[in-house]
């Protein structure tokens, strides 16, 4: 982390670069959505967009995370810490998954046979 | 006493402590969101009806992008101006920082306002229609209720001859509010017949309450000690009574279990009567003359001749007619009624043909063969663009929400090609946040709109009780939004009263603005995906 003057100046350089990728991702982001020509993938909405508008926002946090939450070099115990809440969200999203296998989904529980 | 390591890192972690902590808040944290928006995944993927997709105002969400991503970059720039001693320039960016979080909840507010007011109503067909209810009128004026407020064209009247409350369940605020709608009406809700009960142990029956008696939350009240002492009272004798019984009957079966000789344990009732006190289960009042009585659709399950609340009080009388008035209409949107046509393998355009809106409204039916060429348009220039895929079919077709659902921006685009008026500049700018502007637009935009109450299937405003869509939504949003406040107001506390630490222990404070702004930072990382998550998808 920038600690000397000299080196918190040359920082507030690089926030500001970033706070320009973030405005500008997230314009991306909205026409990616809202603009025709910019719609990959099928018309409407789609698995593409998801991706896309996922990866967007994900570089964007991924930013937010090394560049202001001076991530890109921290010591190592926060690092363990932010790899752990990152698993635990990786499990649930897993447990999500294979919820999806759960008879809840099944039409034929709502169908009335 | 000095904290240690406010300033300074510990040996073993290289952090100070606070460091620790928030990191270990913000771990959490990112399991909470990531708990959410799994649950968003799984409701999305597990819906029963069509998904709203790309249902919020975009500019709304976008602007508050900005505004949080601003946030981000000023907050920084506060704590690299505390870290070079600039003590101006370090009020002046975390001041941004604050304003920008005022801003924010500023817009979520209007944002959850429009939707806390905007009905939606799906009717027994699965049509939905949305758009603003009117209030209850009288020669051009609106009616108040007995506390002065309009009245919400949403209502189930009755003409109420009798009330019958629950003696135990009945719900105190109900029966106020009924007493003055009573009154309000002209009419009197007394006590039908006198209400008598045997009080005392071998005593005749006392009048407790006389009829006529006007209805009160007090004489209810009476009732209700006197009935609630003559349970209790009944209610050990009997216990009493079926004890001795077992005792007879253990000492008749020796050597049996308590189960095989329990059905031949009961007590008598006969012999046991002398011995118990009158219960009030219920108590009945006479509205006199029968008064028009109404009641929220949730409070009352309606029945010609006799409704019931849902406190158990039963209102005796006529039900009247009580349609669900629309002042204007914004949406028209068949997708939930399709998608049920489908599973039951009836042709779409069938079924929208035969639902309640289309076979009642000469708009609807207008809306729906105007809307009809937009999609004609829409699949040619599909077609043109993307021309035909390998099984000679069109490679791309117009989505469900297309086809299905006419939203207030082809109602208002129906209007403008019918002549009607454009908006332009701010009032269009407006309607991107507050939604459509009935009265710019006029009625023949967003006209009216009454559906008689046996075809309401569901209404509510859009809350989380309207659909899972909305309920991740309000967790989500709400949640963050909760964040933000807090966010600001630790902030705002070093701000606004940090001048003493900056000149005693200047790093400390920078450290803590750190702090500080970690949490800040997470919560604009949070939003980064909310925003395309919830608006965009």
């Amino acid at each position: 982390m920038a600690d000397t003057p000299e080196a918190i100046k040359k920082s507030v350089r690089t926030y500001m670069f970033v706070g320009a990728i973030l405005f500008v991702g997230t314009i991306v982001t909205v026409l990616v959505a809202t603009v025709p020509w910019l719609d990959f993938g099928h018309h409407g909405f789609d698995a593409m967009d998801c991706i896309l508008g996922l990866t967007i926002a994900t570089f964007k946090a991924s930013l937010v995370a090394f560049i202001f939450m001076h991530l890109n070099h921290e010591k190592k115990a926060v690092y363990w810490l932010f790899a752990s809440g990152l698993c635990m969200v990786c499990s649930l999203a897993g447990l999500t998954a294979l919820a999806l296998g759960d008879p809840i989904f099944d039409k034929f529980f709502y169908s009335g046979h | 006493m000095e904290i240690p390591y406010v300033v300074t890192p510990r040996k073993d972690t290289g952090l100070f402590n606070s460091k620790i902590a928030i990191w270990l808040f913000l771990a959490s944290e990112v399991m909470l969101f990531g708990g959410f928006f799994s649950a968003y995944v799984f409701l999305r993927l597990g819906a029963d009806y069509p998904w709203p997709e790309r249902t919020l105002p975009v500019l709304p969400g976008l602007i508050n992008t900005f505004v949080l991503i601003g946030s981000s970059v000023t907050v920084v720039f506060a704590w690299a101006s505390l870290k070079l001693r600039e003590w101006r320039k370090f009020q002046l960016f975390m001041g941004i920082t604050v304003g920008c979080a005022m801003i924010f909840m500023v817009l979520k507010g209007v944002e959850y306002n429009v939707k806390l007011h905007h009905q939606a109503l799906k009717l027994k067909d699965y049509s939905v229609v949305e758009g603003h209810l009117g209030v209850e009128s009288e020669d051009g004026k609106p009616v108040l209720d007995h506390k002065g407020s309009t009245i919400e064209e949403n209502l189930i009247f009755v003409e109420a001859s009798k009330l019958t409350f629950d003696t135990v369940r009945f719900y105190k605020p109900w029966v106020e509010e009924l007493s003055a709608q009573a009154e309000h009406h002209h009419s009197k809700v007394a006590l039908a017949a006198d209400v008598t009960a045997i009080t005392k142990v071998g005593q005749p029956a006392e009048v407790i309450a006389k009829a006529g008696e006007p209805l009160s939350v007090e004489l209810l009240n009476r009732i209700q000690a006197a009935h609630l002492a003559a349970r209790s009272h009944n209610a050990a004798n009997r216990t009493e009574a079926l004890r001795a019984e077992w005792v007879t009957a253990k000492a008749a079966n020796p050597g049996k279990k308590g189960w095989q000789i329990a059905s031949g344990v009961n007590i008598d009732m006969a012999a046991l009567a002398p011995t118990l006190l009158g219960e009030i289960s219920t108590v009945s009042f006479s509205v006199d003359p029968p008064a028009k009585l109404d009641f929220r659709p949730r409070d009352i399950k309606a029945a010609e001749g006799q409704s019931r609340l849902r406190d158990d009080t039963v209102v005796d009388g006529k039900l009247l007619a009580s349609p669900m008035v629309f002042h204007h209409i914004d949406a028209i949107d068949f997708q939930h009624l399709v998608m049920k046509a489908k599973e039951k393998g009836i042709d779409p355009e069938v079924a929208i043909e035969n639902s309640w809106p289309m076979k009642n409204s000469a708009f609807v039916r207008d809306a729906w063969a105007w809307h009809q060429g937009e999609i004609k348009k829409l699949s040619a220039e599909l077609l043109e663009a993307h021309g035909v895929g390998k099984n000679g079919k069109p490679r791309y077709v117009p989505t469900h929400k297309e086809l299905y659902r006419i939203g207030w921006k082809d109602l208002a685009k129906m209007a403008e090609d019918h002549g009607r008026a454009k908006l332009s500049g701010v009032d269009a700018a407006k309607e991107e946040f507050f939604g459509p502007n009935y009265e710019a637009r006029g009625d023949e935009t967003f006209p009216g709109f009454s559906v008689p109450r046996e075809q309401v299937g569901f209404a509510s405003k859009f809350t989380p009780a309207w659909n899972t869509y909305y309920a991740i939504y309000f967790t989500i949003t709400g949640l963050h939004g909760l964040h933000v406040i807090g966010g600001a107001l630790v902030l705002a506390y070093y701000l606004f009263f940090g001048k003493k630490m900056y000149l005693s222990n200047p790093e400390w404070l920078a450290n803590r603005v750190e702090i500080g702004g970690l949490f800040w930072h997470f919560v604009d990382l949070v939003w980064i995906f909310v925003f395309p998550i919830l608006y965009l998808m």
